[in-house]
C-alpha cells in the first residue's frame, strides 16, 4: 500500500496571452488557466506506481480558487482525493513561501511518498521539490526520467549530458520526475464522471497553523522589480546571393557569435 | 431539458479532454492517412480505449453510460480539431442506438462491447440508387430461409465498409416487398459470402471511403435481424435523431476549425497599414460566421437534451433544424474562409481547400437540406404536403 501525495500547480495557458498584474505577480485571474503540464507528468506516474501495486493518490494545490480545475484534472486522471489551499494571504508568495504551505499541508495528510513535477511553466525554478524536502527533513531525488517504487525502495534514473545515474532512497522520500518519464494520459469519460464523486478538501492557512504574515507578497524574500513582454519577433534578414551568399552567411553568424 | 443554456462540468470537461487528444492528431495527421490511403486508426482506438467513442452506450454493455450529447460532444471535438470521423456518425450513433434500444439481450452482448470501446465498427446502408431522399423506393430484401435469411439487393453512397465489422442493412421482408416502407434491419458482417463491394471514387480528402454494396443472396442466420419484424419504422426511426444531432456536430466541428484559421489569419496578414481583420468586409463574414456556428450549436444541443429526456418529438424537429443550421454555416465557413486567406486559401499547406468538397456533405447527407425544409413546412408550418 503505497500512499503517494502530488503537488500540482494551476499555472496560466502557455498557449495564451500571458500577462502580469500591476504589482508585477503574473496575472492568475484573466487568464485561462490549467493543471501544469510538467506536474501531469508526475500525476502519471503516481498513478501508474499505485496501479501496478496498490494504493492511493492524493493531489495537493496551493492556489486561488480556479485552481481546484487542477486538482479536478488530476482526479478525472485517477487520483482518488484532493486538497486545495487556499487563503487570499498566500497570494503572491515566492517560491520559499510557497513550500512552506506545502510542506505544512503534507505533514497533514498520511503519505509513503510526495511527488512533483520537474518545474512549473510559469514559475519554472523548480526548486520547490527540494525546498520542501527541506522542511520535511526528507531525502530529494529530483529530475527522475524514471521511476520505481519497491516496497519502501525508490528507484530513479536521472539522465545528464554525460551519464545516467541511478539514484536509490529508503522510507519517505520527495520525487520530482521529468517530461521524459512517459506521456500522461488523457482523462477517461468514466474518470470525468467519477471525479466528481471524489472527495475535495479545502484548507485555509489556519487549518495548517501556518501564520499569515509567514507567507505572501510582502514575506517573500524575492521581490520581482519589473516586468516586460518579451519583445515582438522582428522581420529576418534575407540574404540576397549575387555570388557572396556564402559569405555573407558566414558574416551574419559570426556577427551572432554562432561561430 | 434543464433550464441551463450551459452544458453540464462533466461534458465540458469532456469537451476539454477529447480537444487534448485531437489536437496530439490533428488535420495534418488526418490528411496524411488520407494521401498515403491509410486509415485514421491510432485515433480510433485511442479514443475507444479512453470511452469517447462509447460515451453513450449502455454502461453494462462496456459503455460509459452517458448520452448522445456526450458523443456529440466527442464528434465535434475531434471535428474542429481536424479530424471529422464520418464513422461516429454511423457506428456509435446509430447502429449503437438502435441494437441499444431494439436489440435481443444476446444481441447487445454480442455487439455493444465492441462498439464501446471501439475494436468493432459497424457501417450502415439504407440508401440505393434509386432510393435517396425516397427511402420508401429501396427494394432490398429479406427471403426467410430454413434457418435464417438471404439478402438480395443492392446499397450505395454507404461509408466505411472497408472498416467495418458489419452493416447494418436497411431492408424489406418479402412479404411487404411494395408500398410503404416496413423496414426490417439486418446486421450483415463484411466477410459474408455473396456479399461484395466497390469503392466510389470521391473527391472529398478523408480516409473514410464511401461503396456500392451488393448483396448476391447472402445467407444470414436467424438472429442477424436486429430486434423484432415488426418495429419497423420506430426502429430505424430511432437511430435517425442521433443521426442528425451527430451530423450537426460534425458540421459545426469543422465550421470551427474554418472560422478559427481564418481568424488567426486575418490577425496577422497584413496587406496595408492594418491587419485584414481590421477592415469590416473581411471581419465582418468571420463575425457572422461565429454567431451562425454559436446558433447552430445551441439548437443541436437543445436537440440533444430533448432526447435524453426521451421527448422524441420535440428532439425531431430540433435535431432537423440544428442539421439544416450546421451544414448551412460549415458551407458559409469554408467558403469565408477562403475568401479570408485569398491565394493561401487555395493551398493545402492552409488546411482549408481540403475542407471544401467535405463540407458540401452537410448539405446533403445524411438528409439533404431541401428535405428538411420539406419536414418544417410541412409539420413545423402545417403547409400542404409538396411531394
Ligand atoms: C459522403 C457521403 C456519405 C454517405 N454515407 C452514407 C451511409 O453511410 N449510409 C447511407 O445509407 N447513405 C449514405 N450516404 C447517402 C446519403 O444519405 C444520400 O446521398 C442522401 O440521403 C441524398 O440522397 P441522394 O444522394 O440519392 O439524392 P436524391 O434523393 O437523388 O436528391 C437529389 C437532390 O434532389 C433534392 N430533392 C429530392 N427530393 C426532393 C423533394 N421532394 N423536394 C425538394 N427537393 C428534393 C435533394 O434535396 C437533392 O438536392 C452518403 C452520402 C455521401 C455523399
Amino acid at each position: 500500500m503505497t500512499k503517494i501525495v502530488v503537488a500540482v500547480k494551476y499555472v496560466p495557458d502557455a498557449t495564451a496571452d500571458r500577462k502580469f498584474e500591476s504589482d508585477d505577480t503574473v496575472d492568475r485571474e484573466n487568464v485561462d488557466g490549467l493543471l501544469s503540464e510538467l506536474d501531469e507528468y508526475a500525476v502519471e506516474q503516481a498513478l501508474q506506481i499505485v496501479e501496478e501495486g496498490e494504493g492511493e493518490v492524493t493531489v495537493l494545490t496551493v492556489g486561488p480558487d480556479d485552481a481546484a480545475d487542477a486538482v479536478r484534472k488530476a482526479l478525472q486522471m485517477g487520483a482518488d482525493a484532493g486538497v486545495h489551499v487556499n487563503d487570499e494571504a498566500i497570494a503572491g508568495s515566492d517560491a520559499i513561501a510557497t513550500s512552506l504551505v506545502l510542506a505544512k499541508a503534507i505533514e497533514k495528510l498520511e503519505y509513503d511518498l510526495v511527488m512533483f513535477g520537474m518545474a512549473s511553466t510559469d514559475g519554472s525554478m523548480g526548486i520547490v521539490p527540494t525546498l520542501v524536502a527541506e522542511r520535511l527533513g526528507l531525502p530529494a531525488v529530483t529530475y527522475g526520467s524514471e521511476i520505481t517504487v519497491d516496497g519502501s525502495t525508490v528507484t530513479i534514473r536521472r539522465d545528464g549530458d554525460a551519464a545516467s545515474e541511478t539514484v536509490t532512497a529508503e522510507g519517505k522520500v520527495v520525487v520530482s520526475v521529468t517530461d521524459q518519464t512517459g506521456e500522461p494520459r488523457y482523462p477517461s469519460f468514466k474518470g470525468i464522471m467519477a471525479a466528481k464523486k471524489k472527495p475535495v478538501d479545502e484548507w485555509s492557512l489556519a487549518d495548517l497553523g501556518v501564520d499569515a504574515a509567514q507567507v505572501g507578497l510582502d514575506a517573500s524574500g524575492t521581490q520581482v522589480e519589473s516586468t516586460a513582454p518579451r519583445p515582438p519577433r522582428t522581420a529576418g534578414e534575407i540574404v540576397t546571393d549575387e555570388g557572396d551568399g556564402g559569405t555573407k552567411l558566414a558574416e551574419f553568424l559570426a556577427s551572432k557569435k554562432f561561430i | 431539458m434543464t433550464a441551463a443554456f450551459t452544458e453540464s462540468e462533466e461534458r465540458l470537461a469532456l469537451r476539454k479532454a477529447v480537444a487534448d487528444l485531437g489536437r496530439k492528431y490533428g488535420q495534418e495527421y488526418f490528411d496524411t492517412a488520407f494521401k498515403e490511403g491509410r486509415k485514421t486508426t491510432e485515433l480510433w482506438a485511442e479514443a475507444g480505449k479512453l470511452g469517447y467513442l462509447g460515451v453513450a452506450v449502455p454502461e453494462e454493455y462496456g459503455g460509459g453510460g452517458g448520452e448522445i450529447g456526450d458523443l456529440a460532444a466527442v464528434c465535434e471535438e475531434l471535428a474542429a480539431a481536424g479530424c471529422p470521423l464520418l464513422l461516429m456518425v454511423v457506428s456509435p450513433a446509430i447502429v449503437g442506438t438502435i441494437i441499444a434500444q431494439y436489440g435481443t439481450e444476446e444481441q447487445k452482448q454480442r455487439w455493444l462491447p465492441g462498439l464501446a470501446d471501439g475494436t468493432s465498427t459497424y457501417a450502415f446502408s439504407i440508401t440505393e440508387p434509386d432510393a435517396g431522399s425516397n427511402s420508401h423506393n429501396i427494394v432490398t430484401t429479406g427471403y426467410r430461409t430454413e434457418d435464417g435469411w438471404r439478402l438480395k439487393g443492392t446499397k450505395t453512397y454507404i461509408s466505411g465498409v472497408d472498416e467495418a465489422d458489419a452493416v447494418l442493412v436497411v431492408a424489406r421482408l418479402e412479404d411487404a416487398r411494395t408500398g410503404k416502407l416496413k423496414p426490417a434491419l439486418f446486421l450483415v458482417p463484411t466477410d459474408a459470402e455473396g456479399f461484395t463491394y466497390n469503392e466510389i471514387d470521391m473527391g472529398i480528402t478523408s480516409p473514410e471511403k464511401q461503396f456500392t454494396l451488393f448483396f448476391d443472396d447472402v445467407l444470414v442466420p436467424k438472429d442477424a435481424l436486429i430486434g423484432s419484424e415488426d418495429a419497423g419504422l420506430e426502429q430505424l426511426f430511432a437511430g435517425l435523431n442521433p443521426e442528425r444531432i451527430m451530423a450537426s456536430s460534425f458540421a459545426t466541428g469543422t465550421a470551427r476549425l474554418a472560422l478559427e484559421k481564418a481568424t488567426a489569419y486575418a490577425k496577422e496578414r497584413q496587406v496595408w497599414k492594418a491587419p485584414i481583420g481590421a477592415h469590416q468586409a473581411v471581419a465582418h463574414p468571420l463575425a457572422q460566421t461565429h454567431i451562425e456556428i454559436e446558433m447552430a450549436r445551441l439548437m443541436t444541443q437543445k436537440a440533444a437534451a430533448l432526447y435524453a429526456a426521451g421527448d422524441h418529438m420535440a428532439a425531431g424537429e430540433a435535431a432537423n433544424m440544428a442539421k439544416y443550421a450546421a451544414g448551412e454555416v460549415v458551407c458559409a465557413a469554408v467558403d469565408r474562409a477562403i475568401q479570408t486567406l485569398g491565394g493561401n486559401g487555395l493551398a493545402h499547406e492552409y488546411g482549408l481547400v481540403q475542407m471544401l468538397a467535405g463540407s458540401r456533405l452537410s448539405r446533403i447527407a445524411p438528409v439533404s437540406r431541401e428535405m428538411i425544409l420539406n419536414f418544417v413546412a410541412q409539420f413545423s408550418l402545417g403547409l400542404p404536403k409538396s411531394y
